[in-house]
């Protein structure tokens, strides 16, 4: 069976890293922001417009243009998954709350550093620090 | 679009032409048809055109009912073997109600909304046609194989055109059979000329995908594909109904609610109240949990899995010959010349002698057993909340190869006097991935001057599937009954050294029914 190569960095390696990488830029323990699923959608969506990251290319790939509103499953998705993986938490009572979690800076430390080649981290940490310009970290 | 998607596009084109010109094969259409009125279990009666008849009676939409809706879902419900083909009338006839129910709301809110209502040439035409072709891409087992050639290199590449972005593989193939050279002839000689029916195959086409060439009509297009479509709305009453689960999904409420309205120049969907679209994710989380997601209908999709793979890695033992065509499954236009009963009553015999005794195993029912859970029940409180390992298992539910790799390490991890008598394909992990409840933003606006606003400004959906996957997803480790402790503690091993997932042997017993 011929499965695709593509796979093996998936969407939410992507994520991940970008969110563990913003939370290094703030220097804090945990980076914690509000926003919707939507407000993400837009947040991507923009970043990705600059073709030099090809990493985002991963979500890009994905984004539909049927509607009004750009949406990526894979986005979508890598949220949901990340969530279930206990790398991301979502705050109580509003639900508006992400947070990364310990759990994400490890795995960040021991596989996902590895993972990535060092240029991919520069752009990736590009990436996340536009991501930090478009969010409010609390 | 770049060559290689360009090329992939062009290949699957080809494959699922030869399909269709395989299923039209024996086709000698009949005398002209009439209206009809069918009557379904579910919705009463169903009133066809004489155009809709034409496509009703042709070996594509025939073929469905040879697909069972819910998959392997009728060995754990018994009754849920109704098929592809009544969900597809279903749809067609809930997307004229949708389709209805906007203009009533425009005319008592005062608005004018300019749609065709002509059956056989307008805006409910074309959207009754996509109602009824919309799951002409079903094979095997319908998504039990989806979840399968999902991964196959050809619709991966595919996928990665945005104009495909968000549909699932079911969907791109009932576009690629729609829109095919043999169908589009067959639709022009039975439907077009000989019922006078001027309907677009290629619009057609496009609203099964959820987009239509009109922004200003996006909204139709949603009615077949969106958040709260008539496919769900059909499914979800449907696959409830047949499996004997009392869900309510209030439709008539649901459609005194829905109205258009304009963002960013496309006609959109919009509620006037959020309620009946709780109501329809609930049902479906339920649906989830008590149906789709049950571990038997889960140990079957991974049996499955492993005979479809197991044919797959030896196609010269194990191919299906089927009218001369070799089937090896490692093609995802393969999955749709399969129907259920061919395959597991072995109707032209196949295979080795593992897939002979897996297709004996589906026909007498004798299922593997589960012999560990992987949940935060299960799991130690520490390894499940401070390791990674749940990101690394869930990973294996996005790349079959790394989901073999696993299962080998456990099956090469038994004591060797089982090894020798346990195959490999029959060590089996599921891994669930969380279930899809979203398929874009639904909209939201409370009167005609209202802002339109997505669904999570009012009701936290995000929060709600949150917490259904943390405390209902589970994986289990399945195997033969006769194996299946030596395979729980060789995967217990595994899961604790390889994942660092320390899972709670007495409390996975105790679910497990293991000693």
């Amino acid at each position: 069976m011929v499965t695709s190569p593509r796979t093996y960095v998936l969407p939410d390696d992507v994520l991940s890293a970008v969110l563990e990488l913003a939370r290094r830029e703030i220097g804090k323990e945990r980076l914690a922001f509000s926003g919707h699923d939507e407000d993400l959608q837009r947040i991507f969506s923009e970043i990705s417009q600059d073709s030099k990251y090809d990493l985002l290319r991963l979500f890009v790939f994905s984004t539909s243009t049927s509607g009004p509103r750009p949406y990526s499953p894979a986005l979508s998705d890598s949220v949901s998954k990340l969530q279930l993986a206990g790398l991301l938490g979502r705050q109580n009572p509003d639900y508006e709350v992400l947070f990364t979690t310990p759990s994400a800076t490890r795995f960040y430390e021991e596989v996902l550093s590895h993972k990535f080649s060092r240029g991919q981290i520069d752009q990736l940490r590009e990436v996340a620090r536009k991501f930090l310009t478009r969010i409010a970290p609390i | 679009m770049t060559a290689d998607v360009a090329s992939t596009r062009e290949r699957l084109e080809s494959r699922v032409e030869s399909f269709v010109k395989w299923t039209f094969r024996e086709h000698r259409p009949g005398r002209s048809h009439g209206p009809k009125v069918i009557n379904d279990a579910l919705l009463g009666n169903l009133y066809f055109s004489r155009h809709e008849v034409a496509v009703i009676d042709s070996p594509l939409l025939q073929r469905l009912k040879r697909i069972k809706q819910t998959g392997l879902v009728y060995q754990v419900y018994p009754s849920a073997t109704h098929s592809r083909f009544e969900h597809s009338l279903g749809t067609a006839t809930l997307a004229e109600k949708c389709f209805n129910a906007i203009q009533e709301r425009a005319s008592v809110e005062s608005r004018r909304v300019h749609l065709d209502s002509d059956r056989t040439k307008g805006d409910l035409g074309h959207l009754r046609m996509a109602g009824l072709l919309h799951d002409v891409g079903h094979g095997l087992c319908s998504h039990a194989s989806e979840q399968i050639y999902e991964h196959l290199s050809d619709l991966q590449e595919f996928k990665q055109n945005p104009i495909y972005a968000k549909n699932s593989p079911g969907e791109i193939l009932s576009y690629l059979i729609i829109t095919s050279p043999t169908f589009r002839s067959w639709f022009a000689e039975n439907v077009v000329k000989a019922c006078q029916a001027q309907l677009d195959l290629d619009l057609v086409g496009q609203i099964v995908l959820g987009r239509h060439q009109d922004p200003a009509r996006h909204f139709l297009a949603q009615i077949v594909s969106s958040p709260y479509d008539a496919d769900k709305l059909d499914y979800i009453a449907r696959d409830s109904y047949y499996c004997g689960l009392a869900l309510t999904v209030d439709l008539p409420r649901f459609y005194s609610m829905i109205s258009t309205d304009v963002q960013d120049g496309f006609g959109v969907l919009v509620l006037r109240s959020y309620v009946p679209l709780e109501q329809i994710l609930f049902s479906k989380m339920m649906l989830f949990g008590s149906v789709y997601h049950h571990q038997k209908a889960k140990c079957l999709d991974s049996m499955l899995r492993a005979t479809i793979q197991h044919i797959a890695n030896n196609p010269r033992e194990c191919k299906i010959s089927l009218d001369g065509r070799d089937i090896t499954f490692a093609d995802p236009v393969d999955y749709l010349y399969m129907m259920d009963e061919e395959f597991f009553n072995q109707i032209h015999p196949f295979g080795d002698e593992f897939v002979r005794r897996m297709t004996g195993r589906f026909q007498r029912r004798e299922l593997f057993v589960r012999c560990l859970e992987i949940s935060r029940r299960t799991v130690k409180k520490k390894s499940w909340e401070e390791s990674f390992g749940r990101k690394m298992l869930l990973d294996l539910s996005d790349n079959p190869a790394l989901l073999d790799g696993a299962e080998r390490t456990i099956h090469g991890a038994l004591p060797d006097e089982v090894k020798r008598k346990c195959d490999r394909g029959e060590v089996l992990l599921s891994v669930p991935k969380r279930p899809n409840l979203k398929t874009d933003f639904a909209r939201v606006q409370t009167s005609p001057k209202a802002q339109i606003e997505t669904i999570e400004k009012f009701f936290p959906v995000e929060q709600w599937t949150d917490a259904y996957a943390h405390n209902k997803w589970r994986s289990y480790v399945y195997a033969p009954n006769e194996y299946a402790s030596a395979v729980r503690d060789a995967a217990a091993e595994v899961l604790r050294t390889k994942f660092n997932i320390d899972v709670d042997l007495a409390i996975s017993n105790e679910t497990c029914h293991q000693d």
